[in-house]
């Protein structure tokens, strides 16, 4: 080791910590701070109000929100209600399909974008028009095209002979949620695929090599190469889109109105018509908290399925 | 080094049938856009319109105040973008490289803020607005926004600082540089891709972003796109027509960022960062 | 604003007063009986709080404001959205009260959302909007939560008097009203009056009648679609379904009871299911607003459509229809032998008065103004159906719109919303009447699970529990 190796590698003081390591410390914690402050100004005191909120009965006064603890009453009620289980089932399975598609499609996508040579602009510029736009407006345009009279969807189905009679999309329990997750997956596909996408870059290209020298074809090359260094990307890709499928509301809420009756209602639409159409601000939060707690169990579980692959920590 | 045919042709195959596919929807939204309203219900649908008409768009502009929305949807987005690219990439920085403790905890706590439904925070939120009198300003929008957008950026680009090979810090230490000029000079420039897929997703999060602002920006004059777009429909009334041409319009800054800068773009996300 | 003390008193005299006819309790206005929010029947007893305007029993205002000179600015939450309506009313009151300056914020127009962004600010202690415009469904709800203002407390009782029949009734909670009707709506049946006659058929009647021709026309290739109206999951299938129901002799409540389990609500649910399988109706009514079953009808697909009044308007328009011309509009029908014409649902917007307002006289001339013959000419004269006799009841009315004039033939059926939980109320009906109409349950299972949701509702807890 040269001198100034020397100088600055670890030693331990009296303190148990090299000075180096204190300096990072600090530096790590100053440059935290920003974020930090931002973070916790606006999320920390509205995320703590809405959980105070749920372990109170809320009546709305001219003084604004009065408060009576009441416990766990809130939750005792909100889970005593079939519709909040109907509505956990349906975000539940329908999040663990969108997502699994999204990644299925996404990887697809992306390795066919790495695997041509022109089109690559013109792929992310592609790409990212259904994802620039506005939920509302996509679940607008998605209602116009499954309409059940004059819908373009029915008109090609029917004009390439598919289907006899225009089908009901919205309106019946099956193709309603299956129309549903089509405008979704159409939609948030290409979330995944430029994430991925990115992630396929950090790959050294001498991987490829040594595997092409060791003679593996495409498929052991994807297997063994490509795939386990994407894994990270992909967690990453998994963990946020099933935190947004979670809270999924925006396409429902135009396309289905949670309906028919309530096949298509998720957590985070059952949370928003118990705090502002019904104006039960207790029992609205605690559906919020409950969701909160569902989506971190489920983030949990997907982040252990990906033990140590979101990134092992350098040290 | 050419990627053998097989594979480039599976991959033109694949990626033409998914592009199609993808702009097939948004073919249909931009021609309704340009039908005038008694053909955008007929029954069989024209694939082509008969007719072409501007008046939704002149609508858009003329009687709604689109054009103000779209500043104010401009100055909102890049503001946030900017804020949360420079915050989030320190915090990441902090999290993949340096020793601190507590990381875990950290992320998941990030984790929980971007999982809380906005909904339910929009109320204390707007209070909080309220009693510093933040209401209908810039602001109110860009630092929720900048909040709200953090964390998946910070966990974005900790996994990019994390692929930067060691080696280079302890370089850079050695050559006695601080903390912070490493992560500046070297590092920062190593994470372009995560940089551009961090900002591509912060931006259309702020662009397309509707309750907050809905709540927060209520004077007309510093509403945003997504508002301005709810505020064409009537109570009985869906004008498809005004709506998609609100919407084609809102799509083309964007389009057009991504066309000027696509080079770094495509580049950044389609070339490695890291040579071998 | 009064004290705590003070208001829990007038509430309770107000309550034990048995005030609010409830003429929303779903029944036919006109049968007078009286029903409070809390489901029982209730005497009426005269106090010294309480007065007989127009017949409701509201209570005496407490805190009587001279807005004689008011001036200030105040903020009024329009949902006007498009059209001059609102600058025009604007321009009009400033002109005659130079001393108040109205600055207007335009709101969303779906219930829902502007429910949830007035609450937001409201209930976050916002001062403004100072006035807003609000569903016709909403004062009890409202009320109940303290975002709208009791006006009959500050208001002469005179000025109720102006109002249409059954208006205030359905404006009023616990004795005090919250909300000033500023433009009824009302609905009509639309029909091809070039298709009738050419298969020479009359003006249906009865509802039987309309299946009957319809379907002839329907068969004889006149037109794809014999009969479209609203029967998607949301508020509007409850105005739809009430109309049937109170043409059958039903009513949601009775004696705030559910009481979906008659005869009557089975024959019009029947009905409505029976519209879809004799191919009548498509199946994708289920899916239809406003409006998709306008543009079915504008684009000359079907025979019959049951809307609000701006679709006649629509359906003149050159821009967007192609029946311009071909129109009739008439009374909606009812069922044989259940009086000459069908009910129609109250629909419509209030003006409501933000509790936290910072210029409650200028407010209050403010809303004195908008529900004045002037206002009400101009709104009027933008189609919008007027609230206050003097311009409803006027004969010339109906050179504003036709459907103006066919006005005196309407019967009206409230909505229940008498009740803070009327949301809850609501989607009980329109939640399990679309999915008889979607055939997913039987009629008698359905209406049996609206019985037993909407009593769950009214006993506090929102839908399902929730």
């Amino acid at each position: 080791m040269s001198k100034a190796m020397e100088r600055h590698a670890s030693f331990r003081t009296e303190r148990g910590q090299t000075s180096v390591v204190r300096h990072d410390v600090r530096a790590g914690f100053g440059m935290l701070t920003p974020a930090g402050i931002v973070i916790l100004a606006v999320t920390i005191f509205p995320i703590l109000y809405s959980v105070w909120m749920s372990f109170n009965s809320i009546q709305l006064t001219e003084n604004g929100f009065q408060f009576t603890f009441n416990g766990i009453q809130n939750y005792v009620d909100v889970y005593s209600a079939p519709l909040f289980w109907h509505s956990v089932w349906f975000t539940v399975y329908y999040s663990i399909v969108t997502v699994a598609i999204e990644l299925f499609l996404g990887l697809l996508i992306a390795l066919a974008i790495q695997n041509v040579e022109k089109l690559k602009s013109v792929s992310v510029v592609v790409m990212l028009i259904p994802w620039s736009l506005i939920t509302v407006i996509s679940a607008e345009m998605w209602s116009y095209i499954y309409n059940g009279v004059y819908g373009v969807l029915n008109a090609i189905l029917q004009g390439l002979g598919f289907i006899h009679s225009p089908i009901n999309w919205t309106g019946e329990p099956v193709t309603a949620v299956i129309a549903l997750m089509a405008a979704d997956i159409w939609k948030t596909t290409p979330f995944v695929v430029i994430i991925l996408l990115s992630g396929l870059q950090m790959i050294p290209k001498d991987y490829y090599e040594a595997a092409r020298i060791d003679g593996a074809n495409g498929w052991q090359i994807f297997w063994n190469v490509t795939f386990p260094q994407l894994r990270g990307s992909i967690a990453i890709a998994g963990l946020f889109r099933i935190l947004q499928a979670f809270g999924i509301f925006d396409l429902p809420f135009v396309l289905t109105q949670g309906g028919p009756g309530s096949t298509t209602t998720s957590l985070a639409m059952l949370g928003e018509e118990t705090l502002f159409t019904n104006l039960h601000f207790g029992l609205g939060a605690a559906v919020a908290v409950s969701t909160v707690i569902l989506i971190l169990g489920a983030c949990l579980i997907f982040l252990s399925a990906f033990r140590g692959m979101v990134g092992e920590e350098a040290q | 080094m050419r990627k053998p045919l097989y594979q480039r042709v599976i991959g033109y195959v694949v990626l033409i049938f998914f592009l199609v596919v993808i702009l097939l929807p948004f073919y249909w939204m931009f021609v309704t856009s340009f039908e005038p309203n008694s053909d955008i219900s007929a029954y069989p649908p024209a694939y082509f319109p008969h007719h072409w008409t501007l008046s939704h768009y002149e609508e858009a502009f003329g009687q709604f105040h689109f054009g103000r929305y779209i500043l104010n949807s401009v100055i909102v987005s890049i503001t946030s973008t900017f804020f949360v690219l420079l915050f989030g990439s320190m915090a990441g920085f902090a999290i993949a490289r340096l020793p601190i403790k507590a990381k875990q905890p950290m992320l998941i706590f990030l984790l929980i803020i971007s999982v809380f439904p906005p909904l339910v925070v929009i109320t204390p939120l707007y209070m909080l607005l309220r009693d510093v009198g933040w209401l209908d300003s810039y602001q109110a929008l860009i630092i929720p926004y900048t909040a709200f957008n953090l964390p998946f950026a910070i966990w974005i680009l900790r996994n990019y600082f994390l692929q930067v090979p060691g080696a280079l810090f302890e370089a850079a230490k050695i050559d006695g540089a601080s903390v912070f000029m490493s992560y500046w000079r070297i590092f920062l420039p190593l994470t372009t891709p995560g940089l551009f897929t961090a900002a591509v997703f912060t931006f259309v999060a702020c662009w397309t972003e509707f309750f907050m602002a809905l709540v927060f920006n209520p004077d007309n004059t510093m509403r945003t796109i997504p508002v301005g777009i709810a505020l064409f429909s009537g109570q009985y009334t869906v004008p498809y027509g005004t709506i998609f041409a609100g919407s084609v319009v809102s799509i083309v800054p964007i389009v057009i960022l991504v066309v000027i800068f696509r080079r770094w773009i495509v580049s950044g996300l389609t070339q490695g960062a890291v040579k071998g | 604003m009064k004290s705590k003390v003070k208001r829990w008193t007038s509430v309770a005299l107000a309550s034990s007063a048995a005030a609010a006819l409830v003429v929303g309790c779903g029944q036919p206005s006109g049968t007078g009986t009286a029903n409070n929010a809390n489901g029982s029947a209730s005497t009426v007893t005269s106090t010294d709080n309480m007065v007989s305007v127009a017949g409701v029993r509201i209570a005496k205002p407490t805190h009587l404001v001279n807005y004689k000179n008011a001036s200030g600015t105040i903020v009024w939450a329009e949902s006007f959205t498009t059209g001059p309506t609102a600058s025009e009313l604007v321009a009009a009151f400033e002109k005659k009260y130079p001393k108040i300056k109205v600055r207007l914020q335009v709101q969303p127009s779906n219930t829902d959302t502007n429910r949830a962004d007035l609450t937001a600010s409201i209930s976050g202690g916002s001062s403004t909007p100072d006035v807003y415009m609000g569903d016709v469904i909403w004062p009890a709800q409202f009320a109940h939560n303290q975002l709208a203002a009791p006006l009959s407390d500050y208001l002469p009782t005179s000025f109720w008097a102006r109002f249409s029949n059954g208006l205030v009734a359905g404006a009023t909670y616990n004795g005090k009203v919250y909300a000033a009707p500023l433009f009824a709506d009302t609905a009509f049946l639309y029909y091809r009056k070039d298709l009738l006659a050419k298969y020479h058929l009359p003006v249906p009647k009865t509802w039987q009648q309309l299946q009957t021709e319809a379907s002839y026309i329907v068969k004889h290739g006149g037109a794809k679609y014999g009969f479209v109206w609203q029967g998607a999951d949301y508020e509007g299938l409850t105005c739809d379904f009430d109309e049937y129901l109170a043409d059958a002799g039903g009513s949601v409540l009775t004696n705030g009871k559910a009481s979906l389990n008659t005869p009557a609500a089975k024959q019009a649910l029947s009905f409505m299911r029976g519209l879809i399988t004799s191919g009548v109706t498509p199946q994708s009514v289920d899916t239809f607003q406003e409006a998709q079953s306008e543009n079915v009808f504008t684009q000359g697909n079907a025979v019959f459509l049951r809307n609000w009044s701006y679709a006649w308007s629509d359906s003149q328009n050159p821009a967007s229809s192609k029946v311009v011309g071909k129109v009739g509009v008439a009374p909606l029908p009812t069922f044989a032998g259940h009086g000459t014409n069908g009910y129609s649902t109250v629909g419509g917007w209030d003006l409501y008065l933000n509790p936290h307002t910072k210029n409650l006289a200028a407010a209050l001339q403010f809303i004195d103004w908008m529900t004045s013959p002037q206002a009400q000419e101009i709104l009027a004269a933008n189609s919008e159906m007027p609230t206050i006799k003097a311009v409803a009841d006027s004969p010339s009315l109906a050179k504003y719109s036709p459907v103006f004039a066919l006005l005196p033939q309407v019967k009206f059926v409230s909505r229940p919303a008498q009740t803070p939980n009327y949301p809850a109320v609501s989607k009980a009906i329109y939640d399990n009447v679309n999915a008889a109409l979607a055939g997913s349950v039987s009629v008698a299972q359905a209406l049996k699970n609206a019985n037993q949701q909407i009593q769950q509702a009214l006993s506090g807890s929102g839908s399902g529990g929730l």
